[in-house]
């Protein structure tokens, strides 16, 4: 009664009954076998041989057929096979080369019923006809198959695959006779059972050995293969020629192969060493498991299922000495996890793409959200047979260019190539800097520079004309803050931004007031400073200002500042006409803290190359404000920035530039070529041009017959070369060397 | 305005992760196939396939470039429980099919017992040194003591973060102020394990990575993580991919001269977003973190735009509070159809804008109080 229940659960798949269970086994299985309804399970290995019920709940042991005092070396099984047909009859194969039948009818405790020690070596398989009660099928380690009728006492025939050991065999679904047998050389034969001199058929199926093969359950002629080379083949054995139809690539040599009852493209899969999981696959799509199953803590080593016809349990024995009963439902599925998406932002601000298909076609077919309601469950997506679903998948991969310029990073590249951070006057550089970040429509930037320029330079430089023109700029300033900010926020925070700028306005308010009194007493010293500056400028009339400069007119400071306070009149005046606020006797380390929160501002905004330049620019002014290690930071961050966009020597201008001593040595490691000398071959030892041994100059223009006083190109291949120049006109009009050693010279 | 360009990737299976290179040239595909594809960017702007090989022996989770300093050099990660380096060699190849240039593996890292789940390099200041994560919890950091030898690595340390492993970011900050520290994600969707992403810090004196911060709000499984490009800034900026959007900012607390703890955080979530209205699989920064893209089930990318709330940064009065993210959401790309280029979405457009100025000004304010 019990017995039909669980047949007939087990049929209709909606009400799988059972759960995923395990026992521990007193010692390694090799192999495990159901029978026919799917009750009892045996479970056989070097040192185990025993039977155990399947309940609802766990698993009950209900017979050990391991029974003497001094267990013969029959009973260590490297395979077993429960008979579908006849309940009583189990066939293993024992290690000695024994094939062993056992029949559970008997009545006493040795339940052993026939034995036939024929083969040589290890039996790696039995195999019972599928319809034919009696007939037996063994393969073994020397090379032989046997058949064996039940009823006499040797074999009835024996198949020499003339290839090397058997590793399985299997008689087919589909075809009476047919078996097909798998070999350590990677070969597959199909036989005739009535004709053992020859085999059918056969081919190579793997490279290396064949450990397993089984026959399509529903008679279609399919023979799936597993190989140490990792792989699994399922062949079309109807054609003349055998066709592999499929072959799905695992992560280990492949030990086991069972097709999955009712799923026509599904086949489990365990592995013989490493890997100890239980792989279910689609067939179709070869490349990741359906599902796998995780338990066992050691390798597989044997997989049947529960029943012929139910795909919802799997039966799994290890070398871990546990038997595991397995619920489809509970498998993890690694496709679940899988990533069905790549996304990566581009240097250019382009976004690379890549999407499963099906995302984006129902996206597409998809309305727009409803209104109100937006929020879909996830599982609203899921279509209804996820099988199908798994086996037809495919990416899209697009690019997304983004045409707008700010997102572009252009704005950065032309900004780095055209500022100028050195070689002028600080004025000038300011002046210089703020038109190319005019040019480039970051008014916000601009502005920030002309105000640098006014806080930081003495005001005798605004007579220029160019000074002029930045104040005209500078009337319009709170006005252009706002529109500036406006496009970065891109349409946000414009109130805030501009209360920001009010706010800073505001600020510089209060400093001022506060600060106009006390401001002789609190920075007298770099009052002095700049004012040396100022006079310094106004002197030599020309380039930045060096530390040297700086200390040789200490001196003087009194004379200086006494200077500074009759300054002409009239361009004083045009300042206080645009922007009251900036008296000129402000010392500008009074503006410092501004500059520093400004800088910081730019730098956390993402803009590291305005707080590097600014920083540059300004030097001495306000390198004390700011700590070493920020302005570290910033250094390093621009140059990386500088060198993704390939802008080397302007990376190679800011290290130079910067004052830190941590960048400043970036450029100074590996800087030595050892070089040998053209005529003699030796490496040159000392500096200059002759080489010590020969005393001939070594490094010759190729083409003027000069000695090369700087750059020197040569081509790798001949050694020759010379003045770059000079080559490079040569290889306009010829591709061969021009020493004349008819070297095809390569340069990069 | 975005234009989408349609490549024929050709790979038969999908396709799990994109990775451009340091130059934005080139670019890495990797799928479930095996296979890792390198497309290298013509003058025209086109993407031309021009390495296509087998990686692995099972899905590849990840690739990922190296810094060109230390060559054409790229990482991968696959469901065959192996990590594996590839390097790039020109013009060596006898076989004529690969053309001129083919890719040759350096190594196979085969520590963990499990699918290895991401892969990165670490900042280029720290060396050539090799992160994977693996589906058994175990966050490997691997070093090559000879940047020229790229078939010798070491196991540098092994931390176990006790969870399913899915992502791995490196905070790419070369501030000798901060220590090296890398953010791990867990696809583990219990929500009862707790915080899904671990922050881990180097203590220069125990020479050891120690936890310095789990985030306990995301404790849904996360799929993706993304420090910002830290230019220049005293904080950092992560972006989870869980089921929605979220940016957090972690603000190192002002350490003691002679401490010899891990760094404390102050950590504000910045931002979160629903609008996917699903799983969120990929998140990805721009390269001077002003933009974050992200991108979900509902098979759209998703841009957000960081904008720096000016008030912050002045009422703080120090730099490193300094200025604070607010994010909106900029362009919604819907449709990928074969045509080789065709004009998505607009970029300003108002009705979105106006649709979330609402939004955020009352975060504004949030931020403001």
């Amino acid at each position: 009664m019990e017995k039909m229940s669980r047949v007939s659960t087990a049929l209709s798949s909606s009400a799988v009954s059972g759960r995923t269970m395990f026992c521990h086994l007193d010692a390694p299985a090799n192999a495990i076998s159901v029978c026919r309804d799917a009750t009892q399970v045996v479970v056989a290995g070097r040192n185990i041989f025993k039977i155990y019920a399947l309940e609802e709940e766990q698993f009950v042991e209900k017979l050990n057929l391991r029974v003497g005092r001094k267990p013969s070396l029959n009973f260590s099984c490297a395979d077993v096979m429960w008979h579908q047909m006849e309940e009583n009859l189990l066939a293993t194969a024992a290690t000695n080369g024994a094939v062993v039948t056992w029949n559970l009818g008997k009545p006493s405790r040795n339940k052993q019923d026939q034995l036939f020690t024929e083969h040589k070596r290890t039996v790696n398989k039995v195999c019972f006809h599928p319809t034919e009660v009696y007939m037996l099928l063994s393969g073994s380690q020397d090379g032989f198959m046997k058949c064996f009728d039940l009823r006499k006492k040797e074999s009835v025939s024996t198949f020499s695959g003339q290839s090397e050991s058997v590793r399985d065999v299997q008689f087919s679904m589909k075809d009476y006779f047919t078996f097909a047998a798998s070999f350590e050389n990677g070969n597959v034969q199909l036989w005739d059972i009535r004709r053992p001199d020859r085999y059918e058929r056969m081919f190579t199926a793997h490279t290396g050995p064949v450990f397993c093969c089984d026959w399509h359950p529903d008679d279609r002629g399919w023979l799936a293969t597993g190989g140490r080379d990792k792989m699994v083949k399922v062949w079309d054995m109807t054609t003349n020629r055998a066709k592999e139809i499929y072959c799905v690539q695992t992560i280990a040599s492949v030990a086991r192969v069972k097709w999955r009852p009712e799923k026509k493209f599904h086949l489990a899969t365990c592995s013989m060493m490493v890997d100890h999981n239980i792989y279910v696959w689609d067939i179709r799509r070869p490349f990741i498991p359906f599902a796998t199953f995780e338990e066992h803590k050691d390798v597989t080593t044997g997989i049947v299922w529960r029943h012929q016809h139910d795909p919802h349990f799997l039966l799994s024995g290890s070398k871990d000495s546990t038997l595991y009963q397995h619920m489809f439902k509970d498998a993890t599925c690694p496709v679940d996890k899988a990533n069905p998406e790549g996304l990566c932002f581009g240097l250019f601000g382009d976004l690379a793409f890549a999407a499963k298909e099906s995302l984006i076609s129902s996206d597409a077919s998809r309305k727009p959200y409803p209104g109100g309601d937006r929020r879909y469950p996830i599982f609203f997506f899921k279509k209804p047979d996820p099988t199908e679903q798994f086996a037809h998948v495919s990416s899209v991969l697009s690019v997304f260019e983004t045409d707008l310029d700010s997102n572009r990073m252009d704005w950065f590249v032309k900004t780095a190539q055209l500022y100028l951070l050195s070689g002028k006057p600080f004025a000038e550089l300011c002046d210089h800097n703020a038109k190319v970040a005019q040019e480039l429509k970051r008014p916000q930037v601009s502005t920030t520079w002309t105000m640098l320029r006014i806080m930081f330079s003495d005001p005798a430089n605004l007579t220029t004309p160019v000074a002029n023109h930045s104040l005209s700029k500078l009337g319009t300033l709170p006005l252009m803050n706002s529109f500036n900010l406006k496009e970065i926020g891109a349409g946000i925070g414009t109130e805030s931004r501009l209360e920001r700028s009010k706010g800073e306005i505001r600020q510089d308010n209060m400093h001022l007031e506060a600060g106009n009194s006390t401001i002789s007493n609190n920075n007298e010293e770099n009052e002095e400073t700049e004012g040396s500056e100022g006079q310094a400028e106004y002197m030599f009339g020309d380039a930045e200002l060096d530390d040297d400069d700086l200390y040789s007119m200490e001196h003087d400071n009194q004379t200086v500042e006494e200077q500074e306070y009759t300054l002409p009149q009239e361009s004083f005046s045009l300042i206080s006409i645009s922007q009251p606020l900036f008296s000129p006797h402000l010392p500008a380390s009074f503006f410092c803290p501004i500059v520093r929160e400004m800088l910081s501002y730019y730098a956390e905004q993402g803009d590291v190359q305005m707080a590097v330049s600014v920083l540059i620019v300004l030097g001495d002014r306000i390198r004390k404000e700011i700590d070493d290690l920020t302005q570290e930071h910033w250094y390093m961050s621009y140059i990386d920035l500088l060198q993704r966009f390939e802008l080397w020597n302007v990376s190679n201008e800011v290290i130079k530039l910067s004052t830190c001593s941590a960048i400043t040595c970036l450029n100074q490691t590996s800087t030595t070529l050892h070089i040998n000398c053209s005529n003699c071959k030796r490496p040159m030892s000392n500096k200059g041009w002759i080489c010590d041994r020969c005393h001939q100059c070594a490094s010759v223009c190729a083409v003027c017959h000069h000695v090369v006083k700087g750059l020197f190109v040569w081509c790798q291949g001949c050694s020759h070369g010379g003045h770059l120049e000079h080559i490079m006109n040569w290889l306009k009009s010829s591709a061969h060397c021009p020493a004349g050693c008819g070297h095809l010279c390569e340069y990069t | 305005m975005f234009v989408a360009r349609s490549i024929a990737a050709d790979h038969k299976d999908l396709i799990h992760d994109v990775s451009y290179d340091f130059h934005g040239r080139r670019m890495a595909t990797c799928s479930s196939d095996q296979s890792v594809k390198v497309w290298d960017k013509s003058e025209n702007g086109e993407w031309h396939c021009t390495a296509s090989w087998k990686t692995h022996s099972g899905s590849v989770w990840r690739v990922t470039w190296a810094h060109p300093e230390f060559g054409q050099v790229l990482a991968s990660c696959s469901f065959d429980r192996t990590a594996a380096v590839w390097e790039e060699i020109v013009g060596e190849s006898n076989d004529k099919q690969r053309g001129l240039s083919h890719w040759i593996k350096r190594t196979t890292l085969v520590d963990s017992r499990t699918s290895v789940t991401d892969v990165k390099f670490a900042p280029k200041h720290m060396g050539l040194m090799l992160t994977t994560c693996s589906a058994d919890g175990v966050v490997r950091i691997y070093e090559a003591p000879d940047v020229m030898n790229l078939s010798q690595w070491s196991l540098q340390h092994e931390i176990s973060c006790k969870l399913s492993c899915s992502c791995i970011s490196w905070n790419p900050s070369s501030s000798r102020a901060h220590p090296p520290m890398f953010a791990v994600g867990s696809d583990d969707s219990n929500v009862m394990y707790g915080g899904k992403v671990q922050i881990y810090e180097y203590n220069e004196n125990t020479r050891k990575y120690a936890k310095a911060e789990t985030l306990m709000t995301v404790t849904d499984a996360v799929h993706d993580i993304a420090f910002a490009p830290n230019l220049g800034r005293s904080f950092h900026v992560l972006a989870i991919a869980t089921k929605d959007v979220r940016i957090f900012k972690l603000v190192p607390m002002r350490k003691e001269s002679s401490s010899t703890g891990s760094t404390k955080f102050e950590v504000q979530i910045v931002a979160q977003f629903d609008n996917h209205n699903s799983q969120v699989w990929r998140v990805s920064w721009n390269i001077t973190s002003t933009l974050l893209a992200s991108s979900g089930d509902d098979g759209c990318v998703r841009l957000w735009k960081g904008a720096s709330s000016p008030l912050a940064t002045l009422t703080a009065g120090h730099s490193c509070t300094g200025s604070c993210y607010l994010f909106t959401m900029l362009v919604v790309s819907s449709t990928v159809q074969t045509d080789t280029q065709q004009v998505l979405c607009g970029f300003c457009c108002r009705s979105i804008r106006d649709k979330f100025s609402k939004e955020l000004k009352h975060s504004l304010q949030l931020d403001l109080w």
